[in-house]
């Protein structure tokens, strides 16, 4: 009886690991968008809830890729989709597709600043306020960004469907 | 009434007369005074190396720490600071400051600096800054500030500015460093960093320039404030 009991045991055990693997992917990912959104609407002591988007669209605009139109329009709501899309991390509701938006999300921004790199543009990041200069480092900080959240989109798809293939 | 009180009563009202006569007199004095110590001075006695542009009481003050070498500061010039002078120094909404940067990497930027300071003293700053950076490229392989800029100025106005300079070089340098110290105070870290200060309050700008359609678009949020 015992001899049963243990292996099956040791299995749910190790079936347990890869969800708190990814549990805890979502959570450090989803905190870390959350300060993201709150490095550009909170800075220099105060909320900035009505000229956020001033600052932050010179930020953007400083990598010289976008039209002013489109730099606005972005700096106005990529604090929020930011925000939006920790919670939906941290809550792991619709995890498959949030992840997938902060994989996508993470390679545009390290396009941007590997593009300012090779530039030579002496700028800044904006990544977490305005006070840190595009260069190796925050390129290695944002590529483990990218690598976690590819992680969190694959856990959470081959989760998902070892749950649909798994006989009920 | 007290005539033991008549006395006192008088002596405090000569003097209170004697008080207000004097104020009166002084501000008169300090009135006529105003427009000729707005003038630029032929010889300025006190320097202070006021390197701005403007009337220093328009709501919204911009300070810019600059390096005159600095090709980022150039093209921060031309394409922005150029049209803020135009939209918003000259109509008094904008108070311009600029603050000497120079950075260790460019080898004739403090020299252009103590250029412009002694140019400050004879009200020829704003001159003197679009001829530094007009001609950036003229000067900041070689050095020869003195051959390319002085083009921009009649023989005689530039000789007082290097008159000036010779003169009063250690002043100009501690104006300078004053400059550097406020900037490291503030976490300067490259040129241009902009500072725009309204209602008591500054924030930093993100360094390395700001294109012109951004800033308005802040400047005009700021004074419909």
């Amino acid at each position: 009886m015992a001899t049963t009991a243990i292996p099956s045991e040791a299995s749910s055990r190790s079936c347990a690991w890869p969800g708190v693997l990814l549990a805890v992917g979502r959570i450090v990912l989803g905190s870390i968008f959350i300060i993201a959104a709150y490095t550009k609407l909170h800075f220099d002591g105060a909320w900035h809830f009505g000229d956020y988007h001033f600052f932050f669209a010179m930020a953007i605009d400083s990598y010289k890729m976008l039209p002013t139109s489109m730099v606005q329009w972005m700096a106005r709501f990529l604090p929020w989709g930011e925000l939006g899309l920790g919670l939906l991390l941290i809550s792991g509701y619709g995890l498959r597709w949030s992840g997938l938006a902060a994989t996508a999300l993470m390679a545009v921004f390290i396009y941007a600043m590997t593009h300012a790199y090779i530039l030579k543009l002496e700028i800044m990041c904006g990544c977490f306020g305005n006070n840190e200069k595009v260069g190796p480092l925050t390129l290695i900080r944002d590529s483990s960004l990218l690598v976690l959240a590819l992680a969190v989109t694959i856990g959470a798809f081959v989760l998902e469907n070892r749950r649909d293939t798994a006989p009920s | 009434m007290n005539p033991l009180l008549v006395r006192p009563i008088r002596l405090l009202a000569v003097v209170a007369l004697c008080v207000l006569a004097t104020t009166a007199f002084s501000k008169k004095q300090a009135k006529q005074a105003t427009p000729a110590a707005a003038k630029a001075p032929a010889t300025p006695v006190n320097p202070n190396f006021v390197k701005a542009i403007g009337n220093p009481s328009a709501p919204i003050t911009m300070e810019v720490f600059g390096d005159f070498q600095c090709p980022a500061c150039r093209g921060f010039f031309e394409a922005t600071t150029k049209q803020v002078i135009d939209d918003y120094v000259i109509p008094g909404k904008v108070y311009l400051v600029h603050r000497d940067f120079p950075l260790e990497m460019h080898p004739f930027a403090r020299q252009a600096a103590q250029l412009a300071n002694a140019a400050a003293e004879f009200g020829k700053f704003e001159d003197m800054e679009r001829a530094l950076y007009d001609h950036q490229d003229e000067w900041s392989t070689r050095g020869n500030i003195d051959q390319v800029v002085g083009g921009a100025f009649s023989a005689a106005e530039f000789k007082k500015f290097q008159a000036f300079e010779t003169q009063h070089i250690s002043e100009i340098n501690a104006s300078i460093e004053r400059d550097r110290a406020l900037g490291m105070q503030r976490n300067v870290n490259q040129t241009p960093t902009v500072y725009i200060t309204t209602k008591g309050k500054t924030e930093a700008l993100p360094g390395g320039g700001v294109d012109y359609k951004l800033l308005k678009s802040y400047l005009d949020y700021l004074l419909r404030q």
